[in-house]
């Protein structure tokens, strides 16, 4: 036993010795090429670590020199290394000189795979979570055709599975961001893992899964929403309002100004929505009922939330069946008293009570909901309806930016705190005074436009 | 001790005589398991870390009252006698007519308080996280969820994803707890109305499985909301969803069986915190003839 091990030593030393020589020749080689392109002093080095890896007693018997001085007892060094080398800029560009920094510390990338997980851990701050190629940059990170079963015994149980884990945990990373995998990524995980591991086969899964769904959402939002608020409005309001003849308008456009006393005044934007359709329901409105401006109500872009105001009406108590007008398309009839023979199980319809919650006018977004911005838009919109100046309006505004998340509806709602003792309170002043309700006169907000 | 005086002795002491010597060695190992307490015989469900250990038996955790038997027993009777009398009437309790021609049924409508009864709502709160999920009748007599999300994972060191929000639908039961199944044969599309705020969410589909290890297969789709005060008249075929076994899809895909249909059930976890809301009219199924489609995914075999 001992003249095996004191054999398998003297080899190792021999070997030592070669491949610090060669190593010493292939380092520069060896970080410049990248592993698309594997080079035959690339093959030769890993066959030789490959040796060292197989006989640990001597490994652990004659800790290397150059090690020594690194060593850190700390778990979490792979962390350090992070905030070392990005110290203050948090970029792409420092993310990928942190992973050549561990790639040159160590020809044998010892500690890759805890290294792996801190960076997938940093991803996030440094913001490259959605960046393939920093991902496959990762997936460099792992030695080459070292984990890749060799015989049958290898290949039925689980080779590797450390490496494996953290394999396919980099794949989930990538798949809860929703960034797909390229072939890159593939060549990498068969260079690494062989072709059936479970790294390939997640992989497989996420790119049979991954474009069904891509496109699946009929209301698409951009990853990057814009910048500017009046644009995020007009994209939020052409998405709830649902009719393509709907028009945008800009009442307000943001800005700040400075007073002489040195004061700051921003104006905030004043953004509404109108569809022709809607504009014909305001104006046969019963002019003796009041329409309110209710709100704020959420809408979630992606991961941002706005929010919109409604003008809206109580639902009608007497439905007025509108006379059928024959001339108002020549081009198609409107009505045909065709009986086609439906049967009794025709019926398409569901046989559900109808909600009716009264029709809505229009909609906008604002930088500050309080009453005047509210006003803003409300004298915008007479210009084009001319019945709002004969219409009582009421301001049914939750106030208070905590509430804003609050409820869909006005009276009832309650907003969602974490404790149940500050919901019921919220609930009794709320109760006490119920929105900020303001009786406009008509004359005065005729006066004021003209 | 000559040989033939053991074999004299009664097979017991004979042995005793032999185990003596290692009687010894074997009592200080046999103690601390007689030391151990009798809860960790019983075979309890998993315990989250963290969370406090329940000292009661299983026995105690139930509400043994004559007047909840009572309640139980006209509960159930009448349930059965709903049972045996409605057969008269025709399949599930309508007449024949309306049982063959019917092209949509209204499975959920919420219009009162007593609906609600029939849900479930839940969150990550149950695993340790900071989600809260409520349920209430809306404006306008609707279903109306609401809630804030939280995507961050619970302290709990083998947590690694968090922040769901989910209604659920109760098991239909007949008299006596029996299991009974919404049959949906005879229609091919799910229909909802809903009103939400902008966020997708998920519908997931539980059937009947026959095997234990199946009870999590859950069919799945994605339920997006365009957001804004107009309903949404939402379709989906149940062609579509794809079966999924704790929030991983599976790789033997099979279309959904739809004669046992156990629970539907809607789920928001799009790791975005915030406070959210969905409204729901009714939750239909609808026959489309235009639909001809069986299922929307290959049913290949698993790692050819």
């Amino acid at each position: 036993m001992k003249s095996v091990r004191c054999l398998l030593h003297l080899q190792c030393l021999r070997l030592l010795d070669q491949s610090a020589r060669s190593a010493a020749q292939c380092a520069p080689l060896l970080q410049s090429s990248s592993s698309s392109q594997p080079s035959v002093l690339h093959k030769t080095q890993h066959q030789l670590l490959r040796q060292f890896h197989s006989s640990p007693a001597w490994s652990k018997s004659q800790p290397t020199p150059a090690d020594d001085h690194k060593k850190d007892k700390s778990l979490v060094t792979n962390d350090d290394l992070f905030e070392q080398v990005a110290k203050d800029v948090k970029v792409k560009a420092t993310f990928n000189k942190v992973v050549d920094v561990f790639l040159n510390r160590d020809v044998r990338r010892r500690g890759h795979v805890e290294f792996i997980y801190a960076a997938l851990k940093k991803m996030p701050e440094f913001g490259v979570e959605r960046d393939l190629a920093v991902y496959n940059k990762l997936l460099d990170v792992f030695p080459k055709e070292v984990f890749v079963p060799r015989n049958a015994v290898q290949r039925m149980f689980n080779h590797y599975p450390r490496q494996q884990e953290c394999g396919v945990q980099l794949l989930e990373q990538m798949e809860e961001y929703g960034v797909m995998p390229n072939v890159e990524t593939k060549v990498l995980l068969v260079q690494i893992f062989g072709k059936k591991a479970h790294p390939i086969r997640k992989y497989q899964r996420m790119m049979y899964w991954m474009p069904k769904f891509k496109h699946v959402n009929p209301f698409p939002v951009p990853l990057q929403l814009p910048e500017d608020p009046v644009d995020v409005a007009r994209f939020g309001l052409a998405r709830i309002a649902n009719d393509l003849d709907a028009k945008v308008t800009v009442y307000q456009l943001p800005c700040t100004d400075i007073t002489e006393t040195g004061e700051e005044i921003t104006i905030p934007h004043v953004v509404g929505i109108q569809s022709p359709s809607q504009m014909e329901l305001l104006a046969k409105h019963n002019p003796n009922k009041p329409v309110f401006v209710e709100g704020p109500f959420p809408l979630w872009l992606r991961q941002t939330c706005v929010h919109y105001y409604v003008l809206r009406a109580d639902p009608p108590e007497e439905k007025v069946e509108e006379p059928y007008d024959p001339e108002r398309s020549l081009y198609y009839p409107l009505r045909l008293d065709v009986d086609f023979g439906r049967d009794l199980g025709d019926e398409e319809n569901f046989d559900v009570e109808d909600l009716d919650e009264g029709p809505v006018f229009a909609m906008c977004m604002t930088g500050r909901g309080d009453q005047a911005t509210l006003n803003q838009w409300i004298s915008g919109l007479q210009e084009n309806n001319p019945m709002l100046g004969q219409v009582p309006t009421l301001f049914r505004v939750n106030a208070g930016p905590q509430e804003l998340s609050a409820s869909a509806d006005a009276e009832s709602g309650h907003a969602h705190r974490p404790d149940t003792e500050t919901r019921s309170e919220e609930k009794l002043q709320r109760d006490g005074e119920p929105g900020v309700i303001v009786e406009e006169e008509p004359q005065r907000r005729q006066g004021r436009n003209q | 001790m000559s040989l033939t005086k053991i074999t004299r002795l009664p097979s017991a002491r004979l042995l005793s005589s032999i185990i003596q010597q290692q009687q010894l060695f074997l009592l200080p190992p046999i103690t601390p398991v007689m030391t151990v307490s009798k809860r960790s015989m019983l075979q309890g469900e998993y315990r989250r870390p963290g969370q406090p250990k329940e000292d009661k038996f299983p026995w105690e955790k139930i509400k043994f009252d004559f007047a909840k038997g009572l309640e139980g027993i006209k509960k159930h009777f009448t349930l059965l006698k709903t049972e045996c009398f409605e057969r008269f009437v025709g399949p599930e309790g309508r007449p024949l007519t309306v049982h063959i021609l019917e092209q949509n049924r209204v499975i959920w409508e919420f219009r009162g308080p007593e609906s609600l009864e029939q849900w479930t709502v839940s969150s990550d709160r149950e695993i340790g996280g900071q989600s809260e999920v409520y349920l209430k009748l809306g404006k306008n007599n609707t279903c109306f969820l609401y809630g804030t999300l939280s995507s961050t994972p619970p302290r709990d060191g083998e947590t690694r994803y968090s922040g769901y929000c989910t209604m659920r639908s109760k098991q239909l039961l007949a008299s006596f707890d029996r299991k009974k199944h919404h049959d949906w044969t005879s229609f091919n599309c799910l229909h909802l109305r809903v009103r939400g705020d902008g966020r997708p969410w998920m519908i997931n589909i539980a059937g009947e499985n026959y095997f234990s290890y199946r009870k999590d297969d859950i069919y799945n789709y994605f339920l997006h909301t365009r957001g804004g005060p107009y309903w949404q008249d939402v379709k989906i075929p149940f062609s579509k969803f794809f079966l999924t076994n704790r929030g991983r899809i599976l790789d033997d895909q099979y279309y959904l069986w739809l004669d046992k249909i156990n629970t539907i059930g809607f789920t928001l976890g799009d790791k975005t915190d915030g406070p959210f809301q969905l409204e729901i009219d009714f939750i239909g199924v609808c026959k489309d003839h235009a639909h001809t489609e069986e299922f929307a995914y290959e049913m290949n075999k698993k790692n050819p």
